[in-house]
């Protein structure tokens, strides 16, 4: 008997991603960056951080406080990954998974079964969703790991002076991880969108990425004033709230909500799109 | 596209019209250029601003030191064009107002003022409240600031005032002295030096004065050579300062005074606070505490103007506004990590910080020494003008200071704090000196102390002390730490810091030492702030996002498409196909009303040259494209996308489809789990079908097109469905292969079940099909059994071409042209 709503069950989607190469190199792509930054710091040349911190100057030295601990490592990696390496990981997760089907030539197939289109959107965006989110996860375990084998697991000490206990880090630490899964839900409903309206998912990931710079280096124009503040990743470093003494939710909670309405409006526009659209592939 | 951009234009017309008079401030308001008589015949060079409504209250713009009158031209504006009259003046001394410095001396700049408002009473663009009674208000920065204060003590015809960076006493500002001792406080020499040397700088030929009065050159002097003021220097220092007529003031007096300001700190605001308070409780006050100030900080004028523009709006025009008595402006704890900006929470309190509640702190080791070197050098920098809180935040990070030299320096620690803690004003401390001299001079700090080691001294501010006649068994006195805005988180310290040297003050030239033991905890306030959140950004945003959410699922729910869902008429054909017809949105018509029927075990070609439009049709009849006229049914129902009667149709058209990193046998699996039906799969009779033996376990990727095909064909017959679609299956098969393929349709067909098959071959057809359908351009030629059409088209025809040929001519051209 056919049933729509058993076709494409989550997990039969789940392992089909899983079993992906890309799936693998993406991961890989997380795990690397605290593994390198921790060789790099641990074996390369000293350089100057144990110097004078440049706090007035310019940017706070966060490598030298990298260094101090696992939780430290971790909130830097967060910093290091925050502008590209999880909007690559979840651009691809969320930008190839119906535009490599259309390029398989099996979303023909996969609709003619049939898999209803709204159903076969949602349940492809539960699972890019779910390996998003592992990403994130990933980052946070490995930097910590990689943190305390290589720094040791003293408390944290954040940019501004502020220290926390193991207890207080590992909320401020789950606290980032969950604002950067909601604030990169933008990110991910944008590259879904474009997964749905072309057939070549180098063309969505790519896309979404592209439009991500963008997004960053006007954000980096002080002269574009309050336009910026309506720019998808205008908000994408206000974790950095979390991190002093008493939290100030404000830009977080904003931040949050605008990733939100970005993301539901995003996410509709594909529904509908695709819901209306001639497959040709 | 005309009338589109004439609605911009009207849209764009209203929402400036809309935003108020700003965005026409160049044309809201005219200036005259005046020359006015000031006090003691000194003429004063001004300019009035005149909005274009009169009467209108009137602001007295002060500048601030070495400034002029241009120096607030741009506030100047900004108040016209929200319909004041604006008299901006230069002070005596400075630019081309006639007189000499006198800093705001009652008989001097002060006087001036009421010669102002005198000429405004004359001015019919200005409310006059009675006969020579204007309404005004007065407002200016530092110098300014304090002439307005001043002035209004002295002359009660002011209406409002606002002043900020300015000092409440000057021989407090310049003498600095935080302990309860009789003599004058260290001098802060490089302040007033660097003051006295801007003003008379530029002047250099009127001599060392420049345009000082004697009086006041004769005090510097004496305060450069004694390190104290004299007593006619100390008279001048008084009534230069709005302390003294603090109590005379009853005008609504907003204040404001800046953090980063080293100058004149924050504690002299609260004295100008509480004097005025004291004197007449109902007087309206208003404070703010903002980031800024005399060694730079952070910029927050524009809001301060928009501030001050609302105390005015207030007491000077009624008009109905909330205005929070007290405002902060907190720095710490959040620093963007993008471009290292400071992003500061604004706090407000709907009480001054008078009379504020307190906390006790205890010193464990209530103990320090030091020493004070020979002549000051070292000397330690806490703050300079125009660079201050620069390196008081550099020192912040890194262990040893500018701030605190060794030996030189001691913190009278409390415990490490078992919550986080807020400070906002100022706190002291009772402790016991003993010196090897008669007097001291120290420098008294509240500063936090992190566990990895680091000193935050808030913005480099210091409260100089100077202790007269230390007596052998030690000395006890409280010193005023200094008001200061302040964080603290859970483990770290609060510490008294106290330093024997700042190179911005005079220090004893011997060398002493010093202990200091202490008396009394550490008395910090205690006020209740709520952080100036917009309720919007709490829980308006959420809620915005929630209405996104909510608004972007009915949205999507009610542009679904919309299928014709109710069986088509009885019919014993299991595929009924009705005036089907297609337009590519390029405008391809690639199928033109197409109809025919397909009964149950028939095996159908469909034929026709390449861009026939087989395919399309095949699409539509899989549910992948939207037909634009006509509909297809499968067993009466009709076909849209996710149509429930699918599930009865096998497919196979323009090539194989399947996930390149799995195997042919895990693709089979995967497709009929996704499927998610629950009836046989017939899986080993289609896994026979694909003749792939061991390959079936090889990833998919290292297949050649002729194993894919086969597995395609084997993955469309899953399940057995009535009907089988099938687009040119035998391209890329061997002849053998071709053969078995053949038998297999064949056979499929004897079970009752239907087969349609596309194809540009006829030769293939033939051997395979029972009826045709025919098709060129989109259009139906002919339609009925194989023989049937053969017969038609003539014996010798042995392809499709050649039925082609025969049946339509040699129009075989293949473009959209119709």
């Amino acid at each position: 008997m056919y049933t729509p709503g058993k076709t494409l069950p989550y997990r039969l989607e789940l392992y089909r991603q899983i079993k992906r190469k890309r799936t693998l190199f993406s991961y890989i792509f997380v795990i690397s960056l605290p593994v390198i930054v921790a060789l790099a710091v641990k074996f390369g040349t000293s350089g100057n951080s144990s110097g004078p911190t440049r706090f007035g100057s310019g940017t706070a030295d966060l490598i030298g406080l990298a260094t101090k601990g696992a939780a430290n490592f971790t909130s830097t990696m967060f910093y290091f990954a925050t502008p590209f390496l999880l909007v690559a990981v979840i651009s691809i997760f969320n930008g190839d998974t119906v535009a490599s089907e259309a390029s398989w030539s099996t979303l023909r197939y996969l609709l003619a079964a049939p898999v209803p289109r709204t159903r076969l959107l949602i349940q492809k965006l539960k699972v890019s969703l779910t390996l998003s989110f592992i990403s994130i996860v990933l980052l946070i375990t490995t930097s910590w790991v990689v943190g305390a084998i290589a720094f040791g697991t003293a408390p944290m000490q954040t940019p501004l002076g502020v220290t926390f206990g193991n207890v207080q880090a590992t909320q401020r630490i789950v606290i980032i991880g969950f604002y950067l899964a909601l604030v990169l839900l933008a990110v991910a409903g944008l590259a879904f969108y474009l997964s749905v309206s072309t057939d070549v998912p180098l063309g969505a990931v790519g896309g979404a990425i592209g439009i991500i710079i963008l997004s960053n280096i006007l954000d980096a124009i002080s002269g574009l004033g309050a336009i910026r503040n309506w720019l998808p990743t205008h908000y994408s470093f206000s974790w950095f709230d979390a991190l002093s003494s008493s939290i100030d939710w404000t830009q977080m909670i904003r931040g949050a909500s605008y990733s939100l309405i970005l993301f539901s409006v995003l996410i509709s526009l594909a529904v509908i799109k695709f819901n209306k659209k001639d497959i040709t592939s | 596209m005309v009338r589109a951009r004439r609605l911009l234009a009207a849209v764009l017309l209203i929402t400036s019209v809309g935003a108020g008079s700003y965005a026409y401030a160049g044309a809201n308001y005219s200036t005259q250029e005046l020359r006015l008589n000031g006090a003691g015949g000194v003429a004063l060079d001004a300019t009035i601003y005149l909005p274009k409504s009169a009467p209108a209250p009137a602001i007295l713009l002060a500048h601030g030191f070495t400034g002029d009158k241009k120096s607030v031209a741009p506030q100047a504006q900004e108040l016209a064009a929200r319909g004041y009259v604006v008299l901006a003046w230069t002070a005596r001394g400075f630019g081309n107002s006639t007189g000499q410095i006198s800093m705001d001396s009652p008989t001097g700049e002060v006087a001036d003022v009421s010669k102002l408002i005198d000429y405004l009473s004359t001015r019919k663009e200005v409310t006059q409240q009675q006969k020579g009674d204007p309404l005004v208000g007065i407002a200016g920065d530092s110098y300014g600031g304090a002439v307005s204060l001043l002035a209004a003590g002295y002359d009660q015809r002011i209406d409002a005032v606002a002043a900020n960076i300015t000092w409440n006493s000057l021989t407090q500002a310049l003498f600095p002295q935080n302990a309860n001792d009789p003599s004058f406080g260290p001098y802060k020499k490089f302040w007033a030096g660097t003051f006295f040397a801007l003003a008379t700088l530029p002047n250099s030929v009127a001599g060392e004065c420049g345009t000082f009065t004697p009086d006041w050159c004769q005090a510097f002097k004496d305060a450069v050579a004694n390190g104290v003021p004299t007593a006619a220097d100390q008279k001048l220092l008084t009534a230069s300062s709005p302390s003294t007529v603090t109590d005379r003031i009853t005008a609504p007096t907003l204040l404001m005074q800046g953090e980063a300001d080293s100058l004149f700190p924050l504690s002299e605001s609260i004295k100008n606070a509480s004097e005025i308070h004291a004197a007449h409780p109902s007087t309206p006050l208003a404070m703010i505490w903002h980031s800024g100030g005399h060694d730079g900080g952070t910029d927050e004028s524009a809001k301060l103007h928009k501030s001050e523009m609302d105390w005015f709006d207030i007491y000077l025009k009624g008009a109905k506004k909330t205005f929070s008595k007290f405002q902060v402006t907190d720095t710490n704890g959040s620093i963007s990590l993008v471009d290292s900006s400071v992003i500061p929470k604004f706090l407000t309190s709907t009480s001054l910080p008078l009379d504020v509640p307190t906390k006790s702190l205890q010193i464990p080791v209530p103990f320090t020494a030091l020493i004070a070197p020979i002549g000051g050098i070292p000397g330690a920098i806490s703050s300079l003008p125009g660079v201050g809180s620069a390196l008081a935040l550099a020192g912040s990070v890194s262990g040893a200071t500018a701030a605190f030299l060794p030996g030189q320096s001691g913190f009278l620690e409390t415990a490490a704090l078992a919550a986080p803690i807020h400070i906002v004003g100022p706190s002291s401390i009772k402790l016991r000196i003993s010196s090897n001299a008669k007097n001291a001079t120290l420098f008294f700090s509240l500063v936090v102390r992190t566990a990895s080691g680091q000193t935050k001294q808030p913005n480099g501010i210091v409260s100089p002390v100077h202790l007269s006649n230390i007596s052998n068994s030690g000395t006890d006195f409280t010193v005023q730490l200094p008001a200061v805005v302040l964080d603290a988180a859970t483990g770290d310290k609060l510490a008294v810091a106290v330093s024997t040297t700042d190179q911005g003050y005079a220090l004893p030239q011997d060398g002493r030492q010093y202990a200091l033991t202490v008396q009394s905890p550490l008395t910090i306030s205690q006020m209740n702030f709520t952080t100036k959140v917009s309720h919007f950004s709490l829980y308006g945003w959420p809620a915005l996002a929630l209405i996104f959410i909510l608004l972007a699922f009915a949205w999507s729910y009610f542009r679904r498409p919309r299928h014709n869902t109710l069986p088509v008429e009885e019919s014993d054909a299991l595929v009924t196909v009705s005036n089907l017809t297609k337009v590519y949105k390029d405008g391809y018509k690639a199928v033109d009303g197409l109809s025919f029927k397909v009964n149950r075990g028939q095996v159908l070609g469909l034929l026709g040259p390449n861009g026939a439009g087989k395919t399309t049709t095949l699409r539509m009849m899989m549910g992948l494209i939207f037909p634009t006229e006509g509909e297809i049914a499968i067993n009466g129902q009709p076909i849209y996308p996710g149509s429930p009667t699918l599930a009865n149709l096998g497919s196979f058209v323009e090539g194989s489809g399947f996930l390149p990193h799995l195997s042919g046998r895990e693709n089979l699996e995967l497709y009929w789990k996704s499927i998610g039906r629950s009836d046989e799969p017939y899986f080993e009779e289609a896994i026979k079908i694909t003749d792939l033996g061991s390959a079936l376990d090889k990833k998919v990727r290292s297949y050649s097109q002729g194993m894919r095909q086969r597995l395609a064909i084997a993955q469309s017959m899953l399940g057995m469905p009535d009907l089988l679609v099938l687009d040119e299956p035998t391209n890329g098969l061997d002849p053998q292969q071709i053969k078995a393929m053949r038998e297999v349709l064949k056979s499929y067909a004897k079970t009752g079940r239907t087969v349609i098959v596309s194809s540009h071959l006829l030769a293939e057809v033939e051997q395979t099909c029972s009826h045709v359908v025919l098709m060129h351009r989109g259009h139906l030629i002919t339609y009925g059994t194989m023989k049937k059409i053969l017969t038609k088209a003539g014996k010798r025809a042995g392809s499709l071409e050649e039925i082609f040929i025969e049946l339509i001519g040699d129009d075989l051209t293949i473009g959209k042209e119709q």
